[in-house]
């Protein structure tokens, strides 16, 4: 049973999915809802995901129902049967999903029904006591999947689709999708991300011909890497997202052995870009070296980016995270996954990983596991210290005094287009966002 | 109906009869309509007719979100100071707050430095919570709260699920009164019940009546027959709350506070970035003065009822004339009118000076405004001050309270108004007719709106004036900035379309409005529209002959 979250870091079912719908361009959701569903969640995911916007039709712009107490009583499937013919009379889009809220949920209509009477529009059930944003980003993704992706005979070499960065969730989804695409290729890879810098509902259409599905998240898009293996007989690998050199070399290594590829070719290809990388990184290393730059770090993000920055600033950055915190609800099992990827730090560094969603449960996580202060006459404090977390840790680093990046959601603070912390140019940039968060402040 | 948390005696027995748990709609309690669209004179007939003329049963076939109860409740309750608030529902009920939250500290320390920022708490209702019922997560939402953060109240807004399962927060919060420090207050403002987005103002004061006001009464030993005295006293020292509502700025209230200080009154702001203990105090003052009909009627006329204080409900300072209206309406409360006067005839003439060259400027330019009923109005009146012309007023709703500052307005016969909570596809529809060299509009519609290529000024704003004098100077050199570059929403309108089909533009804007109280012929052109899916050949009357340029 879930429990109670101090400051949620995520929306509902509806808010992933519609998440999701702002991604692909010309793509028009129906709510099935109160008038206030739609609206709170686009309030809550513009700010948390760095100023995501409405886009096309979001915003108050989303076709929504809008039920009342009147369809708590009767039943509100013949208003959404109005809303979706006015909806396909007033909206220009390319595609048409109808989600629904808690409420039309619980008084039984069947938006699944409703929707079939018109041609092409889709439908995906995303009551937020199903699950979160993660979850629902699955669901929508999964119902295109089976639903909307017509099936291909053949298989295209060589080519792999690329689902598990979450829009909006994800503020910096698009930018890593366009960074994962560039390094794939360099190794022979074609790759369709979905919903990446100028592709477009045709190339979701065309996902079925991949021979492969990578999914970037150890815990996100089970659902929909499942579908397409059902559906469209695509097999999937788990390959998580890589941040900086080391973790792209062995990601492209993953992928590489999947299709067979000769590792001499895929050094190869590194060549240029590991000259590339360490060209700009070298920039840092005077000062880094001259003022110590060296860092404690304490990460809190979701179970996308927690294992990956963490690691990036062991393993590249030479810094040593003490504690990360996951923030989101997870299984036994996906706990598991994620351990194991906090374990294989070379040199051997192992942060305290602790799994709690709750906003000032950090504080208390912080305090478990570095010594207090007792007033003693030499004490050595958790200094200096970095917090890369979300919003919600701004405070924590005002009141220690110490630096701090915020990178998971949500990223009110900041505004965020094409920025990217994947793979190699991200990893770039993360590093001159960290070193650019202690400068001024050393 | 159960009582306030913690019960009462004496007085307080009395009130429990009159407050229920939670309030009615305002389409119930107001006649309260969210659809028209055509010429004032129209909207003004109806609204001049017996129930709104059934303004309150009309309906849209389609609809955009825009908000609820739940959203605009949290809107008001997470500006409380020393405040928990705990969204009781699923974890998406309460995302809306994730808007705020970069600004929330930082607004609050402009009314005490020493404020923190926003907390809230989910809870986070999942489908076990459906089937069992959600009170005991609520329990442990509560404690948490008390025992983590010791806020001096608990504010439990609820949604539709709890709503949906029978929850009775009211009666958990009562049981748990004595094991909290702080006051507990009870919000039921969940989404589905009403169209009116407005009726959260009720719904929150209701609860802050229930929670705090009776909680505080209890304690102070005020007592309805002891009022008279205390006012009395009160009136000398000229004690005045100003509800003051989410669309103000601190800006906003700095210039009330120096108008009403010329008038020898002292300003208590509630509720907006109020703290509970700012509901005791309130108790104590001599007037309670609404700065917009819209958001406080249902808490000033209770206190007026139940502790004597009488209260003023009439315009909205915003622009001189509506300013000059306020200022005089309370003067006269305190026989101070001559010092009105005088402070409005030396206010006239400072802002005419300063005003001047930016009516030569200014002069011409046409504005379509859009917001709350109030405010849109007052808003519409001050730019024509400013030598603007009106292409249009949308309104999120219409009710009684727009009638003082509607019928001050002449806004000429053929003026269209829309009556909509957003929904911008009218909106989309109405400015391609008419055009306007400037939008001045309420915030949400910011997306859609850009895609028009023209200049946006916001109808309120957080970092700006736009009540009193100060506030109309201020509109005017942001309105003349603001025209003299508009490229990023031109830009917008050139790269990236508005997601309408180009038929609906063909159409008329109350096409898709249900309007069962419309008069005979207007409502058959209107089902012609609607059964056709196509352009009526003849539009409302008012409309084909007016002299905008469709």
């Amino acid at each position: 049973m879930a429990g109670i979250i101090d400051r949620p870091r995520f929306g509902c079912a509806l808010g992933g999915a519609l998440g999701l719908l702002r991604a692909i361009p010309r793509a028009v959701p129906i709510l099935h809802a109160p008038a206030g569903c739609g609206y709170s969640v686009y309030i809550g995911l513009n700010a948390g995901a760095g100023y995501y916007g409405g886009g096309y039709c979001g915003s108050t712009s989303a076709p929504s129902s809008n039920v009342v107490e009147k369809e708590a009583v009767f039943g509100g499937e013949e208003r959404l049967r109005e809303q979706i013919a006015s909806t396909m009379e007033i909206m220009d889009g390319d595609l048409y999903v109808v989600l629904s809220s808690c409420m039309v949920e619980m008084i039984g209509d069947d938006i699944r029904s409703a929707a079939r009477i018109f041609p092409g529009v889709l439908a995906t059930p995303t009551p937020s006591f199903h699950g979160n944003s993660y979850h629902g980003y699955d669901l929508m993704l999964e119902t295109l999947i089976r639903d909307y992706v017509p099936e291909q005979a053949g298989k295209k070499p060589r080519s792999v689709n690329v689902i598990g960065l979450v829009p909006g969730q994800d503020a910096f989804y698009k930018g890593n999708l366009r960074e994962i695409k560039r390094l794939l290729a360099l190794i022979g890879l074609k790759a369709n991300t979905l919903i990446g810098e100028g592709e477009s509902l045709e190339d979701i259409r065309r996902s079925a011909e991949s021979e492969l599905t990578l999914n970037l998240s150890d815990v996100y898009g089970s659902l929909s890497a499942e579908a397409f293996k059902e559906k469209h007989g695509i097999p999937w690998l788990r390959a998580p997202l890589p941040v900086g050199y080391l973790q792209t070399e062995k990601f492209l290594l993953t992928v590489g052995e999947y299709f067979g590829l000769d590792r001499e070719m895929i050094d190869q290809a590194l060549q240029r870009e590991r000259e590339v990388y360490f060209d700009y990184l070298e920039r840092i290393s005077d000062s880094y070296n001259d003022l110590d730059f060296q860092r404690y770090g304490l990460v809190v993000a979701d179970a996308n980016y927690a294992p990956a920055v963490t690691a990036f600033v062991a393993e590249e950055l030479g810094w040593l995270p003490r504690l990360t915190v996951v923030t989101d609800p997870l299984t036994g099992e996906q706990r598991a996954r994620l351990d194991s990827r906090f374990e294989t730090f070379e040199p051997s560094i192992k942060p305290e990983v602790r799994y709690d969603g709750n906003a000032s449960a950090v504080r208390r996580h912080l305090a478990d596991t570095w010594e207090r202060n007792r007033n003693q006459k030499y004490y050595e404090a958790l200094s200096p210290l970095i917090v890369i977390g979300s919003y919600f840790e701004k405070d924590l680093a005002e009141q220690l005094k110490c630096s701090y990046l915020p990178l998971s959601f949500p990223v009110n603070s900041r505004v965020i287009f094409n920025r990217a912390y994947a793979g190699l140019s991200g990893g770039l940039t993360l590093a001159e966002d960290l070193f650019g968060a202690i400068i001024p402040g050393r | 109906m159960a009582g306030p948390a913690g019960g009462g005696q004496g007085g307080s027995e009395e009130m429990k009869n009159i407050i229920e748990t939670a309030v009615p709609g305002r389409e119930e309690r107001l006649q309260a309509g969210t659809a028209f669209c055509g010429p004032c004179r129209e909207l003004k007939k109806r609204l001049g007719m017996k129930n709104n003329g059934c303004l309150n049963q009309c309906g849209r076939r389609f609809s955009q979100t825009f908000g609820c109860q739940l959203t605009l409740s949290l809107g008001m309750l997470n500006s409380l100071r020393r405040t928990v608030v705990i969204t009781h529902g699923p974890v998406g009920c309460g995302f809306w707050s994730l808007g705020g939250v970069a600004s929330n500290r930082a607004l609050k320390q402009l009314r005490d430095p020493g404020s923190g920022g926003l907390i809230w708490i989910s809870s986070n209702l999942d489908e076990a919570d459906v089937i069992g019922g959600g009170e005991d997560k609520l329990r442990e939402a509560v404690i948490y709260a008390d025992r983590e953060f010791r806020p001096e109240a608990i504010v439990v807004a609820s949604s539709c699920v709890p709503a949906l399962i029978g929850d009775d927060v009211d009666s958990i919060l009562e049981d748990m009164a004595a094991s909290t420090a702080a006051d507990l207050v009870a919000v039921n403002c969940e989404g589905f019940k009403t169209k009116l987005m407005a009726t959260a103002y009720d719904a929150v004061y209701n609860g802050l009546l229930k929670g705090l006001t009776w909680a505080r009464e209890r304690e102070s030993g005020l007592l309805p027959g002891r009022q008279a005295d205390r006012f009395n006293q009160a009136d000398l020292d000229g004690l005045v709350n100003v509800f003051n509502v989410g669309s103000m700025s601190r800006a906003d209230e700095v210039e009330i506070e120096r108008l009403l200080k010329a008038l020898d009154l002292t300003v208590n702001f509630i509720p907006s970035y109020a703290e509970p203990n700012d509901f005791r105090k309130a108790l104590e003052a001599s007037l309670n003065v609404s700065v917009c009909g819209t958001h406080d009627d249902y808490y000033l006329t209770y206190v007026q009822d139940k502790f004597g204080i009488p209260c003023l409900i009439d315009t909205m300072p915003i622009g001189r004339k509506a300013t000059a209206r306020w200022l005089r309406k309370i003067a006269g409360h305190f026989k101070r009118e001559a010092a009105a006067e005088r402070l409005i005839a030396r206010e006239d003439a400072d802002l005419d000076r300063a005003l001047r060259p930016y009516r030569e400027y200014l002069r011409g330019k046409r504005a379509y405004v859009s917001g709350g009923e109030v405010r849109i109005f007052v808003t519409a009146e001050a730019l024509r001050d400013l030598g603007l012309e009106l292409a249009g007023l949308k309104a999120h709703h219409i009710d009684a309270f727009a009638r003082p500052v509607f019928d001050d307005l002449d806004p000429g016969d053929d003026l269209y108004i829309n009556v909509a909570s957003q929904q911008p596809f009218e909106q989309a529809n109405l400015i391609e007719r008419f055009k306007p060299d400037v939008i001045v509009m309420h915030s949400g519609g910011g997306n859609i709106t850009a895609r028009h290529g023209r200049p946006v000024l916001p109808l309120f704003g957080q970092g700006n004036t736009y009540l009193g004098y100060a506030g109309l100077f201020e509109m005017a050199c942001r309105l003349k900035r603001l025209l003299a570059n508009y490229s990023f929403n031109r830009n917008m309108k050139k790269y990236r379309p508005l997601p309408y089909r180009e038929e609906w533009y063909q159409k008329e804007p109350f096409a898709y409005i249900v309007d069962p109280g419309a008069g005979p012929a207007a409502s058959v052109r209107a089902d012609q529209a609607i059964a056709a899916g196509k352009e009526t050949s003849g539009a409302r009357d008012g409309m084909a002959n007016s002299d905008h340029q469709f």
